[in-house]
């Protein structure tokens, strides 16, 4: 995780928590960065955990029980959660502290998360940070509250709440939403009870028809009866005896009543009978409700490999029936014919009923049947029936998997894949753009943006989830520029308990993806040539074309913006660039020029008020607008970049050169001007110091500046920009996949910045003042050149005509400058004050 | 539209170094003798547009202009395999033949009868170019033609060479802009010790002078980061503008007879052995009355150099303190990196020029100044200069010109301390009575 990216979770934190005082987010930026484990623990023992909630708590059955039901919700980060409550529960000045605040901070915070129910589950369980009272004081009202907060936390998960009717309704409309075309089912599929396979409650025998209740029979016709009644049963037809009762709610296991007159032996029997029909409705429940568009290709596959187990399960029923037509079935047969397949019934129940609770779907599902068939481990006859469906259930999901690792196409129609693919997204704005966030997902490019859907990622893809994404976003790519993807090992990925299968594939294809990009980007589109394009120009690495455009367009940039124009120092960009060594760079072509309305220090100091939490901003805070800048400090570069390069050139990276670029350009700027009044000042040879004993001080002052800034571009270009060059260049050539190079890339942009000082706001104002003062200093001397050639045309002329050398080498251009000795006074304050105060700034700096 | 710097060569030693220039120019540009490109050299990324041109055939031909009062060097130029590089118009020698014989005077007035000539020359080569950055001329100071190459007495065989010297050095201190100072001795001394040549031919000496000349300009030939023009370059090195005159140093030097013993050179071990008086191409004296130290230092390290190296090297010479600067400015060695030409192969890693504005170079201009006033008190030697115009009535030009230079002397010496900035004003009252006597 990047600094940038910890700094923007930190101040988003702070202020979801409404902590407005204390030290800036810098501050705990910096913590956080130094107490970074380079270790994911993501396996915590959330056991141990949960018992210590417990016995700190007030209430621990409470605790207990909403644990269980969001786990069975199969809640994701609950166990990080219960781990962070239970290491607050310990920490002793963290419950002090929360303990005192927690009173006023409650209720607002009550008021803020029951309107706003929408909190994902991370920024929810930080906020229950704060309400994670202490031990011994644990009231009613903030077990109350925490177990609000838990509800909330799941609220997206558990939205069963409400009617199944209104989650189906909503369901539909989000596929429809998101999908678009789904295909309707039919109206007469929920009309039409007896399509089911289910029992049907309430319409079946009528009681009324019942003969004699089943006790006056002799025990012989009690056992048939009771036996037929069950073969009944177990195909989902209620039977004459035993009767269905209705379903309290959907998820509800299906439970009987027998007729009490039954005699006990076989009334125990039948009871131990019964949980095979309840669970045989719970799986044709499940099986109809699930094989319905919404509910995804998952769950249809599911659903279907349950089918297939549900045929085996009807046909032993019918060879049940057989023998109990040729009178060889008794109760106690029957009990030791079902008993192999009342397992397998109950395993698929129980599997219809946990995925009902968390309404799964897609990769969910596929979690859960996993950690289904890894918890039968030692029972090999349940695992290899786990195993066969979650292979059954994996088989669609594996279809997207191919279709994305190997040709970087998403065809998910029940958006189920672990990658979701976000559409169009706004041209990214510059400025905002640079201090925006950072997101968490992975933007790519400005077209389509991928990211990861949570909750889809199976459990076993876990580790790999990031180079399924890469490997597809590569090919996903590669594809956009035209180019057909063939990938050489495009083995079907079949779901295994040996992970290392398919895990191997799937890195197969990534690294084939990665390679294929790689070298798209760094052979086909030059990726290194256009860098060292670039740095041709933004970085100045080639000094004689800026000389050259210099000499060419400073009259012009010294104009105020309005009044430049663009299409003449285009023209002129264009001369430089054929008349200088650029003129060999094959990308010259692709250089732009750009007048941005803002110059260097406004938009950085705008840029850093930002990130700095707007301290310090005030100052200069003016509205650009206001000012008239000139041609040279609004003067940049833009880049044409195509895609693909974009991806690693973006809007963003490009922003950031151009920033280094206006720096280094106005240093460039200030350099030329002080060298302007060096050749001014070269006339001074003529005469001795001795007779012009003013100048020694300038030049004097000149040299330090010129000192000054020379050192500084000396260390910008050739300790800072040329270092990282080589570094990124080497480690360019080394890395294997093309996020490798966007992090190079970055990196090296943004230790650039951090090295010239612009990310520093109290350097840059340093920088800044200083550059401001050579800038005045070479104003007034060049104008207090011209006036000296006014006042004195005499030395003028004695100095520029060669035949009167001779006659005066003593005579100073300022005696004769007489009639205002007041001059001399006020310029040697001037110069001693610009003096004093460049000194000051010099050893301020270091 | 390259920043065009125009060559002068001025006389017998003048046209000599040119030569030997233009040789090193096009060995490290790939340029044939006969100006055509050599064939590995055409994708070149380097501005060979500075100092040539190409002609309607494509040629490269210097910007060079060929001065001489005798036509013997020239002649030389004519006859060796660069003879069809230079452009012909552009070599001028008088029509007489007869040279000045090394008497400054003569030239003077020859010169004055020939400027038309000459300026036609020089104003059609300055009119060819865009945006001209400068001249670089290349002369001796004691001969009679040309005059930047102080030679010491003991190697001179001109007896009048001190008039010569102090009469041209009152023009390279008002006119010139630059002027970097090499002297025989001194590299007849590094031709001996560090190349181990015993009798070091002219040619040897001027190959040290060309490679100082050719290293100086390579920031301009080669674009880098920085430095890429003659007043970025020079502009750091002169604070004031009449200390402008520059010591040079080279390391490793090599030369074609001879493959001297490859060292190790790193950035360190160069920038130390450029700060060491042996390597410097002046001789200087030792001034026991002023603390001499440097005004300034550019060196210019060319070859696989790791940035962060330099910027330890010059921790280190900072923290043994190599270097001594003056106390009256920022004082630091500047390092302008650069790259090598890639058609001249040479068996070190690294090699740095350095540029150097001193204070003890007043200690030669002060030796010249002995010489002088021997020779003045005497009357010595004048004949032959009352011959010519300048000198008919009297021989003020010969000690204004002693003036110029020992009021140059004196700054360089005032430059050594602190006070150097206050200098002028605190002399303001005895200059103004240097006014009022005049």
């Amino acid at each position: 995780m990047s600094e940038f990216r910890i700094h923007h979770h930190v101040s988003e934190l702070l202020s979801l928590l409404g902590a407005s005082t204390g030290d800036g987010p810098e501050v705990y930026a910096e913590m956080l960065t130094k107490n970074l484990t380079p270790y994911v623990t993501t396996q915590v023992s959330a056991h141990a955990a949960k018992r210590k909630i417990a016995e700190t708590s007030t209430m621990p059955r409470d605790f207990l029980k909403k644990y269980d039901e969001l786990k069975s919700k199969n809640v994701r980060e609950l166990d990080p959660l219960v781990y962070m409550l239970s290491r607050l529960a310990e920490d002793k000045q963290m419950l002090t502290f929360l303990d005192k605040n927690s009173k006023e901070r409650s209720k607002a915070r009550l008021g803020a998360v029951s309107s706003g129910a929408k909190i994902n589950a991370v920024a929810a369980a930080e906020a229950i940070l704060d309400n994670v009272p202490a031990s011994g004081t644990m009231s009613q009202h903030e077990v109350n509250e925490l177990r609000t907060k838990l509800a909330t936390v799941t609220s997206s998960a558990s939205q069963s709440g409400s009617t199944p009717v209104a989650v189906l309704k909503a369901l539909r409309e989000k596929q429809a939403k998101r999908a678009g075309n789904l295909p309707p089912t039919p109206s007469w599929v929920s009309e039409r009870p007896y399509l089911s396979r289910d029992y049907v409650a309430g319409t079946g025998i009528n009681q009324s028809t019942i003969p004699v209740s089943i006790g006056t029979l002799p025990l012989p016709m009690q056992e048939l009866a009771i036996v037929e009644d069950l073969l009944f049963l177990m195909m989902g037809v209620e039977g004459k005896y035993l009767l269905v009762k209705p379903l309290k709610d959907k998820f509800s296991a299906r439970s009987f009543t027998i007729d009490k007159t039954l005699e006990i032996s076989l009334l125990e029997l039948v009871q131990r009978i019964l949980p095979v029909c309840s669970h045989y409705s719970t799986i044709c429940r499940f099986m109809e409700a699930k094989s319905s568009f919404e509910h995804g290709l998952i769950n249809h596959a599911l659903c279907a490999a349950m089918r297939t187990l549900l045929k085996e399960y009807l046909i032993l029923v019918a060879q049940l029936e057989h023998q109990f037509r040729l009178g060889q079935l008794s109760l106690q047969k029957l009990w030791f014919y079902i008993q192999p397949c009342m397992r397998t019934m109950e395993i698929l129940s129980s599997i219809a009923v946990a995925i009902d609770k968390g309404s799964c779907k897609g990769g969910a599902v596929l979690t859960l049947l996993h950690e289904k068939t890894v918890g039968y481990t030692g029972d090999s006859k349940s695992q290899d029936l786990c195993l066969f469906l979650t292979q059954a259930a994996c088989v669609p999901y594996f279809d997207i998997l191919e279709q994305w690792i190997y040709k970087g196409i998403i065809s998910d129609p029940y958006s189920e894949f672990l990658v979701a693919e976000h559409g169009s997204v706004q041209k990214e704005k510059v400025t905002e753009d640079y201090n925006d966030a950072y997101p968490l997902k992975i933007s790519l490019h400005n077209k389509l943006i991928f990211m990861f859907v949570r909750e889809n990622i199976p459990v076993f893809l876990e580790k790999v989830a990031h180079k399924i994404l890469s490997t597809g976003k590569y090919l996903n790519v590669i594809r956009q520029c035209g180019q057909n993807v063939q990938c050489p090992n495009a083995d079907e990925i079949i779901y295994t308990l040996h992970e290392r299968e398919y895990v191997e594939k799937i890195e197969k294809a990534y690294s084939y993806a990665s390679k294929t990009l790689l070298d798209l980007l760094m052979d086909e589109r030059a990726l290194m040539a256009r860098l060292r394009s670039i740095k041709h120009y933004f970085l100045m690495d080639l000094g004689d074309f800026f000389v050259q455009f210099m000499d060419l367009a400073e009259d012009e940039m010294k104009k105020y913006m309005d009044d430049i124009m663009p299409s003449r120092l285009e023209t002129l960009l264009e001369l430089a660039l054929r008349t200088s060594t650029a003129n060999n760079d094959p990308y010259k072509d692709d250089l732009r020029v750009d007048l941005l309305p803002y110059d260097l220090i406004t938009q950085l100091f705008r840029i850093l008020s930002v990130a700095y939490d707007s301290r310090g901003a005030t100052a200069y805070n003016q509205d650009p607008t206001e000012l008239q800048i000139s041609g040279l400090e609004a003067f940049s570069f833009d880049y044409v970049v195509k895609w693909p390069v974009s991806l690693i050139l973006s809007k963003k990276a490009l922003t950031k050169y151009q920033m280094l670029f206006r720096h280094l350009f106005y240093a460039r700027h200030v350099e030329r001007q002080l060298c302007n009044v060096w050749l001014s000042n070269k006339r001074a040879k003529r005469f001795t110091l001795n007779s012009s004993p003013w100048y020694a001080a300038s030049f004097a002052l000149r040299q330090r500046m010129l000192h000054f800034v020379q050192t500084y571009e000396h260390y910008m270009m050739f300790e800072v920009l040329e270092p990282s060059w080589h570094v990124m260049e080497k480690s360019l050539k080394t890395v294997t996949n093309i996020d490798g190079v966007l992090e190079n890339h970055n990196d090296f942009l943004d230790r650039c910045l951090k090295d010239c000082m612009l990310t520093n706001l109290e350097l840059l104002k340093v920088v800044s003042k200083l550059m401001l003062v050579c800038v005045t200093f070479t104003n007034c001397m060049q104008v207090r050149y011209f006036s000296c050639v006014i006042f004195s045309p005499a030395v003028y002329q004695s100095a520029s005509v060669e035949s009167q050398e001779s006659d005066a080498p003593g005579v100073s251009p300022m005696s004769k400058k007489g009639p205002r000795p007041g001059e001399h006074e006020r310029r040697r304050t001037t110069a001693k004050v610009v003096s004093d105060h460049v000194d000051k700034m010099i050893s301020g700096e270091i | 539209m390259p920043r065009e710097i125009i060559t002068l060569q001025i006389g017998q030693c003048g046209n000599q170094i040119g030569m030997e220039f233009w040789k090193q120019l096009c060995a490290e540009h790939g340029i044939r003798p006969d100006g055509i490109l050599e064939d590995f050299a055409t994708d070149g990324t380097d501005r060979k547009d500075v100092f040539f041109y190409q002609a309607d055939d494509e040629h490269y031909i210097p910007r060079a202009v060929l001065l001489d009062l005798e036509p013997r060097v020239i002649d030389g130029i004519t006859s060796s395999p660069y003879a069809n590089l230079y452009n012909p118009e552009n070599m001028y020698t008088a029509k007489h033949g007869g040279g000045a014989g090394n008497n400054w005077a003569s030239g003077y007035s020859q010169a004055e009868r020939l400027h038309e000539e000459t300026f036609d020359i020089i104003d059609r080569e300055a009119d060819g170019s865009d945006s001209l950055e400068g001249f670089v001329m290349c002369h001796s100071i004691a001969g009679g033609t040309g005059s930047v190459f102080p030679q010491q007495e003991d190697v001179s065989d001109v007896v009048v060479q001190p008039y010569n010297s102090i009469l041209t050095l009152k023009r390279l201190t008002q006119n010139a802009d630059c002027v970097v100072v090499l002297d025989n001795t001194a590299l007849n001394r590094i031709a001996a010790d560090r190349l181990h040549i015993q009798n070091p031919t002219f040619s040897q000496v001027n190959q040290l002078v060309s490679t100082i000349m050719a290293t100086s300009t390579t920031t301009l030939r080669y674009p880098g980061y920085m430095n890429n023009d003659l007043i970025g370059l020079i502009a750091s090195l002169i604070p004031t503008p009449r200390l402008h005159f520059l010591m040079t140093g080279y390391t490793p030097l090599t030369t074609d007879q001879k493959v001297a013993n490859i060292r190790k050179t790193t950035v360190l071990d160069v920038m130390r052995r450029l700060l060491q008086p042996k390597n410097v191409m002046v001789s200087t004296l030792r001034d026991r009355k002023n603390n001499h130290c440097y005004i300034s230092i550019l060196n210019i390290i060319q070859g696989e150099v790791d940035p962060t190296q330099v910027h330890k090297s010059l921790q280190r010479i900072r923290e043994r303190k190599l270097a001594e600067f003056i106390p009256w400015g920022p004082a630091s060695i500047q390092v302008a990196l650069s790259r090598k030409s890639p058609y001249v192969q040479t068996a070190h890693r690294v090699s740095g020029l350095m540029l150097a504005n001193h204070t003890s170079i007043s200690t030669v201009f002060e030796k010249n100044c002995r010489l002088f006033d021997k020779l003045r008190k005497r009357e010595a030697f004048l004949e032959n200069y009352k011959k010519e115009d300048i000198f008919k009535e009297n021989f003020d030009e010969l000690d204004a010109s002693r003036e110029v230079v020992q009021q140059l002397i004196e700054e360089y010496q005032a430059a050594t301390k602190d006070g150097y900035i206050m200098w002028g004003t605190q002399q303001q009252g005895a200059s103004g009575t240097d006014v009022s006597k005049v």
